[in-house]
């Protein structure tokens, strides 16, 4: 394959040489959409299409086909004896000759496509597949949302909200019956890491099972929300979409000390529950809303949480560009719901959203700078040691004379700009009205959230539910385009994208909502009745059981054991890690000091993300790497986990605790104890049994091997005139207890 | 009896009556998998034990991949193509055409002149491959080895580099070759990972993400065994914990699971309870996998463990690389041996902007003996025909000395991704042949190129793949380890 550069010195030297080479041009106007169309769909589209663009190139549709390919433009309006398309249909100085199969063009046909290029090369809008059925779709996600009346049901007996009437309605359909409602304890263990992702303690556990107040459970949902950790919980949902970590990314991976700000500006909104429609706003455009306050400035961090590469030698506009990509495919896929990136190299194959489109987003975000505000003023010591001064990460929006244009990349190359594009956004959605003559990103952010956009609502309800079902309602849920799944519910959908915005996006209320129904209060346990019929509970005849996330695992065995630091925000600390992590990384710069004092046991999203060595507890139990936007967590189930539970000195350490404290606690069934501390709940009698039975096996062992207890209970105070043995013994069951799946899952 | 609970029990008694060398454990996993408890070769399957072997789309000729990721992009100029005219043009600058349209790192085009190489290059095997005397051992394997002079790559820093090297992509977020390959044929292994990753000295610039299972379930990450302490984070016990109390501790967790699983019928539970057999077996298998007693000197010798450091050596030295490295190289080996799938080594790093003859010696000094003796290893013990060994890295080197600015003398080259050299043995190669060739100066490729996504794809197809079928459903799309691109490179194929 040629270079472009020796190709176009080819073309040079021979201009003269194919005027007389080629079939002559066609002498006669030519009409495109009778006699060329017909040609190029004949004979280039199959692999010039929509399902394949050999060379990257795309001859159906008038804008791509316009752009060219991989080896530059195809088709120089104007210039038939220049075009490279007619070159290759005609063979010209050796090249291989298109179409490679079947016969060539004639000289007729080749004269008319010469002609139809010397006349301009115009491609009427009528005649363009890419244009008319890409304005509209009957895809169900793109059409507006209304409001359904929740169905009647058979059994008025069992909703508790019209959420409940669509499952119900559904089920009895299909002649199901839901789950009866989850017991006391699991109910409230339930909301409890649901809601702020830390577990009852056991007298809250005694109170609530208690409590025949028939307010008792809306109670607990008011006193969960309003908890300051609701907001970790939520906000630590809403970091993985952002893609938040403590440093950099790619080779030098440098620590970011003030990324934490965006972080804990997360917690802060989600605590005092910021209208989603503002929540929006501030974090796409918070640096242009007037007088935007320090906190809005950080809520623009939301963008900044992309990678920054200072690898040596590297091309700073080709990252600068790939983190405005970045920008742009973060937002299809937490706003839009699309797979907008697909279209970042050619025009979407699946959804109507055209490359142009793609560039328009683009446009939004391309003519945001980064900056970093002072938090003070500076010192005259700071000044020296730049580094040190805080720093909110933001954006600054470039003046209108100095602003960068935007063009549409060929095949995604930041090195091949071609039509120059504005702020735009895709035409199958509602249109946007500007404010000023030039939409910006506050005009990008307002539309995304204008009561009639079919998709955000929709998408964000989703996740909504996502997180109290352990399953969403449209299954892929950052795929809402023609390729994704559909709903299974799609009238709840729509009835709960509506209630969010009568809610006045409040995210608490539409949770209450949500966690009030009787569906999410069902139980959990699987029904071997329901295994033929749903066996993934697609219908939601009972909860789903759901691994609990990483972070989580650390925060329930630190709260468990008594250990838990509940302080919220601030900078991100360093637990305990196994030695040899941080020099793995080739920035030996990445040291990792290990934190001290009340700092050691910090909830897990405070842990510092490196995004070259994460937190190997973290990545284990799945937690996302931070590169990218993740919209969905895996839940595998793997021996790293156990190893971990089993092994890492973290949780030995909450091991330790936890029995100890059993021990102080209930001297007498300090097992028991122990079990209720995890789990929320008194063993069974054969658990119990199971316990004991574990207990005085180990005690035995220790008894066998008196250093082995010192060894395992190091430097700890045991409670009481308790020999070492026992304690050791107890300690090793509290052990047990914190592997067991019920301790990792959510019932 | 629930099967798993008898499995398991039959396991802890096996255990409780075994000498402590672990001798009589029963194979847990494929006990179940016997008796159709966890494992079926269809999707299902792949649900309930995703690493369950399966068979791939045709018959393959690899079974294991051992992969040798020297990170930074060696000199293929100084090792692999031999470029006699570089020391004609010395000194000289290259005519604007080809430097007219190309980016470079640190290369400042105006100034930049052609570097020669000092390397005497030689014929080696029956073949008559030409390899720099920097390799003396690997020249001895040449008629196994099958060299790719002709590899281009579309990037030139080296974290997107790597990137496209070891997931086909620039982009965050897609699996690796290792996870693609445990994703399409399990493991065979019942008591190790199926994807390994080993490191020596410092790590590599694209760190985790370069064994990343991406959008695949993290079951299909690379595992990363470590050089000091436990091979694999957390293996060993807490202090004053024995293997029998461990043992007692998982039997109860496992009678509890059960009595749990039978309360809510959930199969995650089961699937937990087979986790924590595996992690236990780990547990003894990972350390008889480590203690390399039973090699015979001989073994030894010929991998180099051992061996002691030269002096110098730059960012590639630290210490005791010379020793890791040759023991990693023998680790992958008893890996592969014990049905690990996928064992990734890498060495960071190869990044030779200045002080290339130097640097590049002791980094070669470091692999070409150990890499040389695996190929042979396996080759006498009949896994040669069954074990791909790739050695590779994400772009090659400059014709061009290093005139970065801030440099005073010239003794580096820059990075190169328009043609670069890697090798393969094994796993159904055919060797002792040298694919593609390059212009006299080694700049671009003049015949046979052959893209990462081709490399990708030439692999699939030795383990038994069409590279285009080999696919995952994600964000609406089928996605593939080779993208939209891909040509088998069939001439590799004995």
């Amino acid at each position: 394959m040629p270079s472009i550069l020796v190709r176009s010195l080819l073309v040079l030297s021979s201009l003269g040489l194919a005027q007389d080479a080629l079939p002559p041009s066609a002498d006669r106007p030519v009409d495109f959409r009778e006699e060329i169309k017909p040609i190029l769909d004949a004979r280039c589209v199959s692999c010039h299409g929509p399902d394949e663009q050999k060379s990257g190139l795309r001859l159906d549709a008038k804008e791509p086909a316009l752009l060219g390919g991989d080896l530059g433009p195809a088709i120089e309006p104007g210039d038939s004896a220049s075009s490279y398309l007619i070159h290759k249909v005609a063979g010209f100085q050796g090249e291989s000759i298109m179409p490679p199969e079947g016969d060539p063009l004639s000289p007729a046909e080749i004269g008319l496509l010469r002609a139809w290029i010397d006349q301009g090369a115009s491609w009427p809008e009528e005649a363009d597949d890419s244009t008319p059925e890409r304005r509209s779709s009957d895809h169900w996600a793109f059409q507006p949302i209304t409001r359904p009346e929740p169905p009647s049901v058979h059994h008025e007996e069992w909703p508790r909200s019209p959420i409940d009437r669509f499952i119900l309605a559904r089920l009895e359909a299909e002649g199901i019956s839901p789950s009866p409602e989850a017991d006391r304890a699991s109910l409230l263990r339930r909301l409890s890491l649901d809601l702020i992702g830390l577990p009852p303690t056991p007298e809250e556990v005694d109170a609530f099972v208690q409590d025949d107040d028939p307010g008792a459970y809306d109670a607990l949902v008011d006193r969960l929300l309003a908890s300051p950790h609701f907001g970790e919980r939520w906000g630590r949902h809403w970091l993985d979409l952002a893609r938040y970590a403590d440093s950099d990314g790619y080779e030098k991976d440098r620590p970011r000390p003030d990324a934490y700000r965006y972080r804990d500006w997360v917690i802060d909104a989600v605590n005092r529950d910021l209208p989603f429609d503002r929540f929006t706003i501030e974090q796409l455009a918070g640096d242009l809303l007037p007088d935007a306050s320090l906190e809005q400035q950080a809520a623009a961090g939301f963008h900044r949480n992309t990678l920054t590469n200072t690898e040596g030698g590297v091309d700073q506009e080709e990252f600068r560009v790939a983190a405005v990509v970045d920008r742009v495919n973060t937002t299809g896929s937490v706003w839009l719901g699309l797979t907008v990136g697909c279209a970042q190299c050619h025009s979407h194959k699946y959804d109507p959203i055209t490359q142009r489109e793609y560039y328009q987003l683009f446009a939004f975000f391309n003519t945001a700078d980064e900056a970093d505000l002072p938090l003070a003023e500076p010192t005259a010591d700071d000044e020296a040691k730049e580094e040190s001064v805080p720093r909110i990460r933001t954006f600054a929006e470039q003046p209108p004379d100095r602003r960068r244009a935007s063009h549409v990349l060929i095949r995604g190359d930041f090195l091949r700009p071609g039509d120059p594009v504005e702020p735009g956004t895709i035409a199958v959605l509602p249109p946007m009205e500007p404010s000023g003559d030039r939409a910006d990103r506050l005009d990008l952010a307002e539309w995304l959230m204008r009561p009639d956009h079919p998709l955000t609502a929709r998408v964000a309800v989703n996740r909504v539910w996502y997180h109290l079902f352990g399953r969403a309602l449209v299954p892929s849920m950052e795929d809402f385009g023609t390729r994704g799944e559909p709903p299974s519910h799609p009238e709840l959908l729509d009835w709960l994208a509506i209630e969010y915005q009568r809610l006045g996006w409040s995210r608490k209320e539409l949770i209450r909502t949500i966690v009030r129904s009787a569906a999410y209060r069902q139980s959990s346990a699987v029904r071997e009745d329901l295994e033929p019929i749903d066996p993934e509970n697609v219908l939601l005849a009972r909860q789903n059981r759901v691994r609990l996330e990483a972070e989580v695992i650390r925060d329930v065995a630190l709260s468990a054991s008594g250990l838990l630091t509940t302080e919220v925000g601030g900078p991100s600390v360093f637990p305990p890690q196994p030695e040899g992590i941080s020099e793995l990384t080739y920035a030996r710069s990445a040291r990792w000091e290990e934190s001290q004092g009340a700092d050691r046991y910090r909830r897990g999203m405070y842990t510092f993300f490196r995004r070259t060595s994460p937190y190997p507890m973290l990545t284990t139990f799945d937690a996302p790497d931070a590169n990218v936007c993740a919209v969905k967590r895996s839940a595998s189930n793997t021996p790293l986990q156990a190893l971990t539970l089993l092994n890492d000195e973290v949780f030995v350490e909450c091991s330790r605790a936890l029995g100890l404290r059993a021990l102080a606690e209930d001297p007498s069934l300090p097992a028991d104890r122990a079990f209720r501390l995890a789990l929320g709940r008194l063993p069974t009698p054969e658990e119990s049994a199971l316990l004991s039975g574990l207990r005085d096996d180990l005690l035995a062992a220790f008894r066998a091997d008196p250093g082995a207890a010192a060894a395992f209970l190091g430097d700890e105070p045991i409670p009481g005139l308790v020999p070492p043995e026992e304690a050791a013994a107890l300690v090793a069951t509290a052990r047990a207890i914190l592997n067991l799946d019920e301790f990792i899952t959510r019932d | 009896m629930h099967p798993i609970l008898e499995a398991i029990e039959r396991s802890r008694r096996d255990f409780l009556t075994s000498s402590a060398s672990g001798v009589g454990l029963v194979a847990l996993a494929s006990l179940l998998r016997d008796q159709g408890a966890i494992a079926r070769g269809d999707e299902a399957g792949r649900r309930s034990d995703p690493l369950a072997p399966r068979p791939p789309h045709f018959e393959p000729r690899a079974k294991a991949c051992i992969c040798i990721y020297l990170e930074g992009g060696p000199s293929q100029i100084d090792l692999f193509d031999p470029k006699p005219e570089l020391n004609r043009l010395d000194g000289q600058p290259l005519p604007e055409s080809f430097t007219k349209n190309v980016r470079f790192a640190f290369i400042q085009k105006e100034s930049a002149t052609v570097m020669g190489c000092p390397r005497v290059f030689s014929r080696r095997g029956e073949c008559g491959m030409e390899l720099s005397d920097f390799l003396p051992n690997l020249g001895a394997c040449a008629d196994d080895i099958a060299l790719i002079r002709s590899m281009q790559t579309d990037q030139f820093n080296h974290h997107p580099g790597q990137l496209l090297m070891n997931t086909g992509s620039a982009m965050f977020g897609r699996p690796s070759l290792g996870s693609w390959l445990t994703y399409g044929l399990g493991s065979e292994s019942e008591n190790l990972p199926g994807y390994v990753v080993l490191n020596t000295g410092r790590g590599t610039s694209g760190g985790a993400s370069n064994w990343s299972s991406g959008f695949l379930p993290s079951t299909y990450s690379g595992v990363l065994f470590r050089n000091q302490g436990d091979p694999v984070l957390h293996l060993g016990n807490p202090p004053g914990i024995s293997a029998r109390i461990q043992r007692e501790t998982i039997d109860a967790v496992g009678a509890l699971n059960a009595r749990r699983f039978d309360a809510v019928r959930d199969e995650e539970i089961q699937s937990r309870i087979a986790s924590y057999e595996l992690a236990f077996r780990m547990q003894r298998s990972a350390p008889e996998l480590i203690d390399l007693s039973g090699e015979s000197r001989e073994t030894l010798d010929l991998y180099g463990v051992g061996r002691d450091d030269p002096e110098g050596g730059g960012r590639g030295a630290g210490p005791g690389v010379y020793h890791q490295f040759a023991t990693n190289c023998l680790l992958a080996r008893r890996m592969v041996e014990r049905g690990v799938r996928f064992v990734n080594i890498y060495h960071a790093s190869w990044d030779h902007h200045s002080n290339i003859d130097a640097e590049l010696k002791f980094n070669c000094g470091m692999a070409d003996r150990p890499v040389a003796a695996l190929i042979t290893d396996l080759k006498r013990r009949g896994l040669l025909d069954s074990t791909l060994v790739l050695w590779c890295s994400e772009f090659g080197r400059t014709p061009l000395g290093e005139n970065r600015a801030g440099y005073k003398t010239v003794t580096g080259r820059d990075h190169h991704p328009f043609a670069f050299s890697l090798f393969l043995a094994g796993g159904g190669v055919k060797g002792g042949q040298v694919i593609g060739k390059t212009d006299p100066i080694g700049w671009n490729v003049v015949e046979d190129p052959v893209h990462v996504h081709d490399y990708h794809a030439t692999i699939l197809k030795l383990f038994g793949f069409d590279h285009t079928r080999l696919t995952y459903r994600y964000q609406g799309r089928d996605f593939r380890l080779t993208d939209v691109a891909g040509n088998v490179v069939d001439r590799l194929i004995a």
